[in-house]
């Protein structure tokens, strides 16, 4: 333990000794506001059956729980896919901003802005924001709009303004930068949908809240198809909020095993990003960063958009921390196998991000990480549609052609 | 300087108006930072705000961050940018010193640390914008321990109570007078926040106006509601970008800028 572990220490949103509102006064009074207001709103019978009635008849919930036969044989255990790539919108994302976009509504405010790394999260508000009648901004990363050129036609078609961010290393990162200067400026009319579990307090509890219902239907759905509890819960872990839903029923639960999966970039067998990591503030949050000596910060790499991020959120941070999650890494070209391996062996395209936890779970056997035969759920976090433009680029699918 | 010693000046600038220019330590060079400082304080600065470089400076305007990056495109370090602190601390004595840092610059180091080297680069103040009220406990303790002033930021969306807390230990109150990042539109409504904090803190401590200012015009308003300071830097920054593209010094320019920008009554020297 460092001096500045002792030193700093959240006093609003904390996960242990992580989380907290490291942001600059301009924003505090929004987020004081939100923080209040998420937690009377969230709780509140009519907004949670609002949000659930638009979830279901709307967004498609509950998505199912399959079981993937075949990859199941091959790998030695029982797997089942929380098929979250069937949500609305084809990703997980769209529980978060379909709630905050509510949310705001009952805070008054008329525009929604957000930023996007893979383009899910810049879909899934531009999707809320048409059906609520909401304005939505979207900003995206220079590099992220040439990789994800199908999202951001999408988000155009729902009728989000896009603004691309050529600073920095044109990702999730400095999207979230410029998304937080546009909030300072406009914080009266504007609601900030923060797409991932981190960022400021409250976002990583308002997120965890509205992502919780992946693992909610996953334990109900488990005990009613396979009977009892899983023994293990996997997911990719970029910020987080995908594996923080999905693991959040099971987090008091010993008996089972959580695993979040994150991206190795095109380095086989390096340390993970988190053991790569050192406690520091990013984006409002104190958690688990990429950074040099100095504090600044330094780029992630991953194929997978979504887990192109040099932190992981504040409460995974902490469920590291405790050893509650293990988190493991997983490299570029064992997830594009795994998803060409699920393309083939199931009939299901997965988001690249979703095929590192998919991955991890068909080697954990084999590598003595899982029990043989354990009964396991992998959260597929989304569809990999978007993703077919990387994949052409690195000869995996091909271009054009016939119908 | 000390603490009682930044009190004092700010006291003695009151009713008078004290201009600060705000420079990104290292910009386009180091060496050209103190060339400014010089020059700035020569054409009638009586302070100067100095940022650290930081890549993800989102409290900042992209004036701001164009600046950080013309500082690291030159080997910009936070050892260095203390180092060229202490050069502008020895060419310009008794100019007290601004210090903008983000807070990771200074988690990094350990808070202690960091303010006890601010301080012996001479620094007499700090301002962090992203370690705020609530969340600042040990920015506090570690400033004074070190004999550093503490600068807070203050909205237009602070509630009253909030501001009279944030002025609280405060060796001065920094007023953002537009909603939003440094560099965006000047609003209406900085003069009526300026009157409502110098309401609330009661004189108990020096204002300093600043985000959006770049006109002379912006400075007097500020002095005219109330505010000691006036700070001017993303103004400034474009001038320095530039010239840096022009390939030509930016001093002379700077120089005259600040000279149009320092507004003194002719009836008191220049400190």
């Amino acid at each position: 333990m460092t001096a500045n572990d002792i030193e700093v220490v959240p006093q609003f949103g904390a996960f242990a000794n992580f989380g907290g509102r490291y942001v600059s006064e301009l924003l505090w009074p929004a987020l004081a506001e939100l923080a209040d207001a998420s937690r009377r709103v969230i709780e509140d019978q009519a907004f949670r059956s609002e949000l659930r009635d638009v979830l279901r008849d709307w967004a498609g919930r509950p998505t199912p729980l399959t079981a993937a036969r075949n990859l199941s044989r091959r790998a030695g255990l029982e797997i089942w896919f929380k098929r979250e790539d069937l949500l609305h919108g084809g990703a997980h994302k769209t529980n978060n901003a379909l709630g905050q976009a509510l949310l705001a509504q009952r805070l008054g405010k008329r525009r929604l802005l957000c930023e996007t790394g893979a383009g899910q999260h810049g879909v899934a508000t531009a999707m809320a924001g048409a059906r609520l009648g909401l304005e939505v901004v979207v900003y995206m990363g220079a590099r992220d709009i040439e990789r994800q050129a199908t999202n951001v036609e999408r988000m155009r078609l729902f009728g989000a303004e896009v603004r691309a961010v050529a600073q920095g290393s044109g990702t999730l990162k400095d999207a979230i930068n410029e998304a937080l200067r546009d909030w300072a400026a406009t914080v009266d009319q504007s609601h900030y949908v923060l797409g991932s579990a981190c960022g400021p307090d409250p976002f990583p509890t308002l997120v965890h809240r509205l992502q919780a219902v992946i693992g909610e239907e996953i334990a109900a759905q488990f005990a009613e198809r396979a009977g009892g509890q899983p023994d293990a819960v996997i997911a990719c872990v970029g910020g987080g909020s995908n594996a923080i839903g999905a693991f959040s029923p099971f987090l008091e639960d010993p008996a089972v095993a959580l695993v979040g999966v994150e991206p190795l970039g095109s380095i086989a067998g390096r340390p993970t990003r988190t053991e790569r990591a050192a406690p520091g503030l990013l984006h409002g949050a104190r958690t688990l960063l990429l950074q040099d000596r100095d504090g600044q910060v330094e780029p992630s790499s991953s194929i997978a958009p979504g887990l192109d991020y040099p932190a992981i959120g504040p409460e995974h941070a902490a469920l590291r921390a405790c050893g509650r999650v293990r988190y493991v890494g997983i490299d570029d070209g064992a997830a594009v196998a795994a998803l060409r391996e699920t393309c083939r062996a199931e009939g299901i395209l997965p988001a690249l991000e979703s095929a590192h936890a998919i991955a991890f779970a068909l080697r954990a056997a084999a590598a003595g990480e899982l029990a043989e035969g354990a009964r396991i759920v992998v959260n597929v976090s989304g569809r990999g549609d978007k993703d077919l433009g990387i994949l052409q680029q690195r000869g995996v699918a091909t271009t054009g052609g016939g119908a | 300087m000390t603490v009682a010693a930044l009190r004092a000046r700010f006291a003695e600038a009151a009713g008078r108006g004290c201009f600060s220019p705000f420079f990104v330590l290292g910009d386009p060079t180091a060496e050209e930072t103190v060339a400014l400082a010089r020059a700035s304080v020569a054409a009638g600065a009586s302070m100067l705000e100095l940022g650290i470089p930081y890549r993800d400076p989102c409290a900042d305007g992209s004036a701001i961050q164009r600046a950080c990056q013309r500082a690291f495109a030159a080997g910009s370090t936070t050892d260095r940018a203390l180092e060229t602190l202490a050069a502008i601390a020895r060419d310009c004595p008794g100019v007290p010193l601004n210090l903008l840092v983000y807070g990771n610059l200074v988690h990094a180091r350990g808070v202690d640390e960091f303010c006890r080297e601010a301080a012996a680069a001479g620094a007499s103040s700090l301002l962090v914008p992203d370690l705020p009220l609530g969340e600042d406990a040990a920015l506090v303790a570690a400033a004074e321990r070190h004999a550093i002033g503490l600068v807070r930021l203050v909205g237009p969306r602070t509630a009253t109570a909030r501001v009279q807390a944030s002025a609280s230990g405060c060796v001065m109150l920094y007023v953002a007078g537009v909603q939003g990042v440094t560099g965006a539109p000047v609003a209406e409504e900085r003069g009526r926040l300026l009157a409502r904090v110098a309401t609330a803190t009661a004189g108990s401590v020096p204002l300093c106006a600043g985000f959006g200012l770049s006109s002379r015009r912006d400075v007097e308003d500020a002095f005219a509601h109330g505010a000691a300071v006036a700070v001017v830097g993303s103004h400034l920054a474009e001038l320095i970008a530039r010239c840096h593209a022009a390939d030509e010094s930016p001093v002379g320019p700077v120089a005259a800028a600040v000279r149009e920008l320092a507004v003194t009554d002719p009836s008191i020297p220049n400190p």
